[in-house]
């Protein structure tokens, strides 16, 4: 079985408290899009992406597990994407409790502290990852770390 | 038809936007949205689209026409997502270079309220250049701004 590894260079965008944004698809084939406040790195074939408002995503990712998602590194220039498959859900434990202090971290910064709240951290598998080149071209994909095991 | 509200939102405040597709065995796609434009008669959208995030997107439009963009306002977090069905593309023209180029300044200017150190030159190459403008019918509004009511259809208006 072929395993994608998130390379270390993800790990600072990953942290970087900016939004990402995540496209899932429901069974009967229509995409939903939506922003998120957090993609979690749990080890380097896994993240976490938090749980808090978005019905429509959760019920689309336990029809249909696929889930792509972007995440941005402004001052990198360069925006990352992550093929993902929804794996299970947990709400609570230490990866529960790591994502809610992010949170309350991501709030506060932001001005949405009582608004933003986790409800279960989701946990899904990295199927495929790639830095896309910035807009002048001049980032590149070769970061893309793929390597073959399990 | 997109209420007036929506409109002034996404033509005055609204800074940055992303876009959803899927492919025929219902694999999602994402691509960078660096602006948008509605048509006179509030019912479709046009969608801008810079290079990097073109691959796959018109033949998943053509092949299955299902569509899905979030606009935000950054960093209030007032969100909108629109999800329609595909009319058509085109090759991007100097009037919506110019949308794009106003989505850049409201950007980096409310960027710049949370991050204060970012530079300049760096803030203005996230809203890239667009090179191609996709049109969509705008079928259902879903309001997506962060809290209780996150979710709920505005377009057309859930019965009671």
């Amino acid at each position: 079985m072929r395993m994608t590894r998130l390379p270390p260079t993800i790990r600072p965008v990953l942290e970087n408290g900016t939004p990402a944004v995540m496209v899932t698809c429901s069974a009967d084939g229509k995409p939903n899009t939506t922003v998120i406040s957090q993609v979690y790195f749990v080890d380097e074939t896994h993240v976490a992406l938090s749980f808090q408002f978005f019905s429509k995503t959760i019920r689309n990712v336990r029809e249909n597990p696929r889930a792509y998602v972007c995440v941005f590194d402004i001052q990198g220039q360069a925006d990352w994407v992550l093929q993902l498959e929804f794996q299970r859900s947990e709400a609570e434990g230490p990866i529960f409790d790591a994502m809610d202090m992010q949170i309350e971290a991501i709030a506060s910064m932001t001005g949405m502290s009582g608004i933003f709240k986790l409800r279960a951290a989701d946990i899904y598998r990295v199927l495929s990852v790639e830095r896309l080149p910035d807009s002048d071209g001049t980032a590149s994909s070769s970061d893309l770390e793929a390597s073959s095991g399990g | 038809m997109i209420p007036g509200k929506i409109v002034r939102f996404l033509e005055q405040y609204a800074n940055a936007a992303f876009g959803g597709t899927r492919d025929r065995d219902l694999v999602p796609y994402g691509h960078k949205v660096c602006g948008w434009r509605v048509g006179a008669d509030q019912r479709t959208m046009t969608a801008l689209v810079p290079e990097g995030f073109t691959s796959g997107l018109v033949e998943s439009l053509q092949e299955n026409g299902e569509l899905a963009v979030v606009v935000e306002e950054f960093p209030s977090h007032e969100t909108y997502q629109f999800k329609g069905r595909y009319l058509g593309h085109r090759a991007v023209q100097d009037d919506d270079v110019e949308v794009v180029d106003r989505i850049r300044k409201r950007f980096v200017r409310s960027f710049r309220s949370i991050f204060a150190d970012a530079r300049e030159d760096v803030l203005n190459a996230f809203v890239a250049k667009p090179s191609l403008a996709v049109e969509f019918e705008v079928l259902e509004v879903f309001l997506q701004t962060p809290g209780p009511g996150a979710g709920t259809r505005l377009v057309p208006p859930v019965e009671s």
